[in-house]
């Protein structure tokens, strides 16, 4: 057999709350090898690391025998290309312009003009030897996604890299755009590359792959020959260890009917949700990214236009169009990007807690401070974070105590609702457990929640329910005790 | 209306439900809850109320303290740390549900929270803890027999005795939780008769105070492993959350922060 084009020798990189211990991996040409596990899990930091974009702390990686070594800001190695899930091309060229970008053809060697007579001729040719739903002259800028998509695909093939990375490229897809995207791969394969494919479908290891690896938490799991192993291997591979019984859970017998949604949908990602959530009852969703989870925590907090469907709070019919108007009927969202859409950078402790609650210290037209500042210190006291000064800026924090501030500023507001969205995401576990605990108290005293979240185990650890985003709906809405992680698992890409 | 009005309206209500929510009163009277607020702390100087997150509760003696005569008498943040605990536990026990309640001042908090419960079976070696379920005719308590040594019971036939019953749930306190040393306590009695109780119980819950983590007593009742939940109080450090969320064990810090009206 001969020697892998890539090979990565016992690589680790630890970031701040997240690290890749020793890993092993290699990559032949003419192989198709896929990527697999949960999100979060280190995929894309690994690419990253296998392109030469981020340097691991130890280990090697050798590219055709040769060791590489990644200084900062030089991009990615040579014979490398790496295809992201964001599209990155230059949207007032081309299609043929962008297509053939690093190799355009000249009129002449000593006078680099673009020929593009020949130019426009190669891209045609090329268009009709795939059959690509583009044409030659369009500006990138009036595609759609999934075409300019299958465009960055494209220069994957065109490119000479024999090393190519795509991250996630089916996701988007439709049916008969991911058979345009087959062809592709394998057209890449047969040019003699080899190919990293990361993916969540099972669909795309069948139809493509020749080995898979998956990796989990940072760590893989194991590879193996795609011809050798079934379907549920795979999906007992992304499962594996069962690890949701450290959740501290406290058992609250569900009251009154709080929220129900009934045939919610938004533009074409969204379509016919329905679910209820009670008194002291913990929902969990799920889902794999893109499916909508996010989305969804939007549109039940008025935070996009247009929603369709309708919302009853309590059993009375309401229209949550502004987030303004779910705050004021004890809707609080805690949102996936804690640094962009939850917290002021720019202001102090005291205030970031305090910010939706200001009414309640009013005394007449202005804010009594000081009492303000007794109960702020009292809820960041009984919520552990460190309080040498509330008013230091948040941004000096560190990311777990400043999603606990975010808690307790919703928490101070005497919200009904709590929508989580990903709450414990890159936090440290001193933070979660925190979490886990305020969670508990909300529900003792009659709250109700929403917990997006996308590590399974969590979800099962925590919720009462579980409810699983696929194909732009709820495919599933079970009691946590009747659903196993294999099944969330299954239900979410799409699989029975 | 006038100050001394709304200082008797909640008076009243003090009287009458034994604590008050700021937002309640808020609400209630049509004030802002920075003059509740200073209402408040008026009453607390008179040394009529204390007041707490979010509210206030009235000030009782016979309320205040459940101790040994020789016990010195808990502050209140301590006592109010133990009540955190109490309320947690009372949420993990179901109405008719089988357990035991090991001897200790934090249990007898507990069990002071449990009398409000349903048709429970609880056995018990603490005196004080009997003493607490003698007043409430709805559960039923057992009392293990055997040598009594200042207010609870231990010894051979104490551990005979246990033999009898399989428990559902076993709520233990000890007197120390430290990494190297594991679950202690203060006497070798105490961790005999902890020791049998978990071979009989389906779910055990180790009760320890947040300062008591990292403390050592002279006698072990074994590895941390022994308990299926760990439940304390909110001022916990960090290291011991990771320390148990590693080992799997579910951490309970009876977090009460929430104000519900």
């Amino acid at each position: 057999m001969k020697d892998p084009i890539l090979k990565v020798e016992d690589v680790n990189l630890s970031l701040e709350n997240f690290a890749l211990s020793h890993i092993n991996l290699d990559l032949y040409e003419n192989e198709i090898h896929v990527i697999m596990g949960e999100n979060g899990a280190g995929k894309s930091l690994l690419m990253q690391v296998i392109s030469g974009v981020i340097a691991p702390d130890s280990g090697k990686i050798y590219i055709n025998n040769t060791p590489m070594k990644s200084k900062a800001f030089s991009g990615l190695f040579k014979d490398v290309i790496f295809i992201r899930q964001d599209a990155t091309m230059i949207s007032q060229l081309s299609v043929a312009e962008n297509l053939f970008f690093n190799n355009l053809p000249r009129k002449h060697k000593l006078l680099p003009m673009i020929d593009y007579d020949k130019l426009n001729y190669l891209c045609q040719c090329f268009i009709d030897e795939l059959g690509l739903p583009v044409s030659t002259f369009d500006k990138v800028s009036t595609l759609g996604f999934a075409q300019r998509q299958i465009i960055e695909f494209c220069r994957a093939y065109i490119s000479d890299a024999k090393i190519v990375i795509l991250d996630e490229p089916s996701s988007a897809l439709t049916q008969s755009e991911r058979d345009l995207l087959y062809r592709i791969v394998r057209k890449i394969k047969e040019r003699g590359a080899g190919i990293f494919y990361i993916t969540h479908s099972i669909e795309d290891v069948t139809e493509l792959g020749d080995r898979i690896t998956v990796i989990k938490k940072g760590q893989l799991i194991g590879t193996r020959n795609v011809s050798e192993c079934t379907q549920e291997d795979i999906i007992r591979m992304l499962s594996a260890q069962n690890l949701n019984q450290r959740y501290p859970r406290i058992p609250v017998k569900k009251g009154r009917e709080t929220l129900a949604v009934k045939n919610l949908g938004f533009e074409d990602k969204l379509s016919n949700i329905n679910f209820e959530l009670h008194q002291g009852e913990i929902l969990g969703i799920t889902g794999l990214a893109g499916s909508g989870r996010t989305l969804l925590a939007n549109c039940l907090f008025g935070a996009v236009p247009n929603v369709k469907g309708q919302m009853f709070l309590n059993g009375v019919p309401v229209k949550i169009d502004n987030p303004y108007k779910a705050i004021s009927n004890g809707i609080a969202l805690i949102p996936e990007n804690r640094l962009t859409d939850s917290i002021f950078g720019y202001l102090d402790v005291n205030n970031n807690v305090a910010v939706s609650s200001l009414k309640r210290f009013a005394n007449y037209f202005l804010i009594n401070n000081s009492v303000m500042e007794q109960v702020v210190s009292d809820y960041v006291h009984k919520l552990n974070i460190p309080q040498q000064n509330l008013h230091s800026n948040i941004l000096e924090y560190s990311g777990g105590n400043q999603q606990k501030v975010v808690f307790a500023k919703w928490i101070m507001s005497r919200a009904k609702i709590f929508i989580l969205d990903e709450p414990t995401r890159g936090l440290d576990i001193a933070s979660k457990v925190d979490i886990y605990n305020s969670i508990n108290d909300l529900i003792k005293k009659k709250a109700s929640i929403i917990f997006i979240s996308s590590d399974i185990e969590e979800i099962l650890g925590i919720c009462d329910r579980v409810a699983v985003l696929a194909d732009h709906t709820i495919v599933c809405d079970l009691p946590t005790s009747d659903i196993t992680v294999e099944k969330v698992l299954a239900l979410s890409i799409g699989k029975d | 209306m006038f100050a001394i009005e709304r200082i008797n309206i909640i008076k009243n209500y003090l009287q009458r439900d034994r604590h008050v929510s700021v937002a309640m009163l808020s609400n209630l009277l049509n004030v802002t809850e920075v003059t509740i607020r200073r209402d408040l702390e008026k009453l607390e100087r008179e040394g009529f109320l204390t007041r707490t997150h979010g509210g206030a509760v009235i000030k009782d003696d016979a309320d205040s303290d459940i101790g040994y005569p020789a016990e010195t008498p808990l502050n209140l943040t301590e006592l109010s740390l133990l009540q955190e605990i109490a309320d947690t536990v009372f949420h993990l026990v179901a109405d008719n549900d089988i357990i035991m309640l090991t001897d200790g001042r934090t249990n007898r908090y507990i069990a002071k929270k449990l009398t409000q419960k349903n048709n429970l079976t609880v056995l018990t070696n603490d005196l004080l803890i009997a003493l607490e379920f003698s007043s409430s005719p709805g559960n039923h308590l057992i009392l293990l027999g055997g040598d009594l040594e200042e207010f609870a019971i231990y010894g051979q036939l104490a551990i005979n005795n246990m033999q009898n019953f399989s428990l559902n749930h076993l709520i233990v306190e000890v007197d120390g939780i430290s990494k190297n040393f594991g679950v202690t306590v203060s006497s070798i009695n105490k961790a005999s008769l902890i020791q049998q109780a978990c071979k009989t119980a389906k779910t055990v819950s180790i009760i320890c105070p947040a300062s008591q983590f990292g403390e050592k007593s002279f006698y072990r009742v074994g590895d941390i492993s022994i308990a299926n939940k760990v439940i304390t109080d909110s001022t916990l450090d960090d290291t011991y959350k990771d320390y148990l969320f590693d080992l799997n064990i579910p951490l309970y810090t009876s977090v009460d922060i929430y104000e519900a009206e």
